[in-house]
């Protein structure tokens, strides 16, 4: 029997703004327990909530990122249920009006592009944290989060296996943090989904029954959850049997999905207008102003390194994939003028130090102003590209600028001709053998006296110089 | 309207009904469903939801922060809570 998968996305990004949806107390993260609460997010009775719009704007950025239709009158719903991290006893949600409904994202498969399309994205408050583990016979409640501003985007169920799923979260990412509209930190909870999979004989139209595999909050997780849930279902169905509708979450120490208890009995959330706020008006002046605002894209940043710094298509492509790296790289550019140079140690270098140390560059101890600096030591030829290697080594674990590593450490490259004329011919009258050897046609040899330079000079002679004065001498 | 229906309703809002009065209370609910049913009997295909009586749009309040977070007394007022955290009955996963 074939079986054929079908799975649809709610992504939950974290919109990056400094305050609340529905108040002004802080979002940072990490804050000390229940600190980040006012009168509103505890859900005290009386207090009424204002709109942030900042949070509107940004939604509003992923919408047109998207193409898809901007509601310009937005209404919030009431979502009611109750659990203890839920202060007001129901969610502040979009139920019937949503800010973004529609549009597509296209997502890089292995040898193609494939086009899911989006069905809505809403504005929604996120609900508080609960700890279950820490005291004995209670659960701990920590309302920071409590009201922090999400945006759900749900994706159509056009997503046919893990693989394509991932691939769609990875999009979302880049796309959430190059809009600013997140900060995309998955181990924060910054961005994370619910996926809803079903499986159904191939060839059939109607869909399966679905199950939803809650908050999974890695790109590794949502590849695992997915792969785990589509053989146990196919399972299932192979066995005869049904396969139930129900929420579930994904267990990573274990590597499996099993069924979530406390939400299942009675799901029904009686969705109805919040009275307590009143419509959203955005204006075409406030639209406008988004459009003239709009940050540049990885396709276009990546057509603008190749038509205006002359980066290849492939450095231009790495380059630009990565918001961080994108910044760092276009404030770079502004302090250097070897472009190929500076896009190949970030490709090469930086990138293999990043990836060793598991950070993201703004974490590291590079700036852009060093490293531009770095390229221009190694430009002017002040130093040498090897020994811009130990230099940038250096950097990494001292946070010191290149030129200060090159003068405390006594590294500046030997360009003057006549020094290393003076050292080249130290060589040739201390090796005569080697001498005759090459001039009687052992051409390899010349790399045994350029060794020889550089272990006398300590690498610092300029490589070029010694080459040519080199051939010259060995006339 | 039965009386499981009624259950279900009151144990979505959390709310206790004597069991004497859940006659009553069913009748109640009727009627009232009855009225609504002949509110929906109105052609109402070609208007606009109204979503609020009022003429105005939302409050908005700038992204600036301004935190007036009163940690000790919002714990204090809780049924149960320690110096950091509310506590409630162990809810489990």
């Amino acid at each position: 029997m074939s079986w054929e998968t079908v799975i649809g996305l709610e992504t939950h990004v974290q919109l990056s703004t400094k305050t609340k949806l529905f108040s002004r107390a802080s979002t940072a993260f990490g804050a000390s327990p229940n600190t980040n609460v006012n009168l509103i997010d505890c859900g005290l009775p009386g207090v009424l909530p204002s709109v942030n719009k900042e949070a509107f704007y940004k939604a509003i950025r992923f919408g047109m990122a998207v193409n898809a239709q901007i509601n310009q009158t937005s209404i919030f719903d009431r979502k009611n249920y109750f659990y203890a991290d839920l202060p007001k006893g129901y969610q502040i949600t979009q139920m019937d009006l949503p800010i973004v409904l529609g549009g597509s994202i296209d997502i890089q498969l292995e040898e193609s592009v494939k086009t899911i399309n989006i069905t809505r994205a809403h504005l929604e408050e996120d609900a508080g944290k609960s700890i279950h583990d820490e005291y004995d016979g209670f659960s701990a409640i920590d309302l920071n989060r409590a009201g922090t501003p999400l945006l759900e985007i749900v994706s159509e169920p056009e997503i046919s296996n893990a693989k394509e799923a991932v691939a769609y979260m990875k999009a979302m990412h880049q796309l959430v943090t190059y809009l600013d509209v997140s900060d995309g930190n998955m181990a924060q909870g910054s961005l994370r989904c619910d996926a809803n999979v079903s499986i159904r004989k191939k060839g059939v139209k109607e869909l399966g029954t679905r199950t939803e595999i809650k908050n999974i909050n890695s790109f590794k997780f949502i590849e695992k959850a997915i792969n785990f849930e589509i053989k146990r279902q196919i399972k299932i169905l192979e066995d005869g049997e049904k396969v139930t509708q129900e929420t579930r979450l994904y267990d990573s120490s274990k590597d499996e999905t099993r069924p979530m208890r406390s939400k299942e009995f009675a799901n029904d959330y009686r969705y109805f207008p919040e009275p307590d706020l009143l419509p959203v008006i955005i204006s075409d002046q406030e639209i406008q102003k988004i459009r003239d605002e709009f940050p540049e894209l990885p396709k276009e940043k990546e057509a603008r390194y190749q038509r205006e710094l002359g980066l290849s298509e492939y450095d231009s492509q790495i380059i630009s994939s990565s918001k961080s790296m994108a910044d760092f790289f276009d404030a770079s550019v502004e302090k250097t003028k070897n472009y190929p140079l500076l896009s190949n140690w970030l490709i090469g270098e930086i990138s293999a130090y990043l990836n060793k140390e598991q950070i993201e560059i703004h974490e590291s101890k590079l700036t852009a102003d060093k490293v531009a600096m770095l390229i221009n030591r190694i430009d002017d030829q002040t130093i040498s590209g090897k020994i811009g290697k130990s230099i940038f080594e250096e950097m990494c674990l001292s946070g010191c600028t290149p030129d200060e590593i090159i003068e405390s450490q006594g590294l500046k490259q030997i360009s003057d001709d006549g020094a290393i004329e003076e050292i080249i011919m130290t060589v040739i009258n201390e090796n005569p053998s080697q001498v005759e050897a090459y001039l009687g046609g052992k051409d390899k040899l010349f790399g045994f006296f350029v060794g020889q330079v550089m272990k006398l000079t300590e690498g610092k002679a300029n490589p070029k110089a010694v080459n040519s004065i080199l051939k010259e001498k060995l006339k | 309207m039965d009386q499981e229906t009624v259950s279900t309703i009151c144990y979505l809002a959390r709310l206790e009904i004597d069991k004497n009065k859940s006659k009553k209370i069913i009748q109640d609910l009727e009627t009232i469903i009855e009225l609504i049913g002949s509110l929906q009997t109105i052609d109402t295909s070609s208007i606009d939801p109204l979503y609020s009586p009022l003429e105005m749009t939302a409050l908005t309040h700038e992204d600036i922060e301004n935190s007036d977070n009163k940690k000790e007394k919002f714990l204090e007022n809780a049924a149960l809570s320690n110096e950091d955290y509310f506590l409630v009955p162990r809810v489990v996963e």
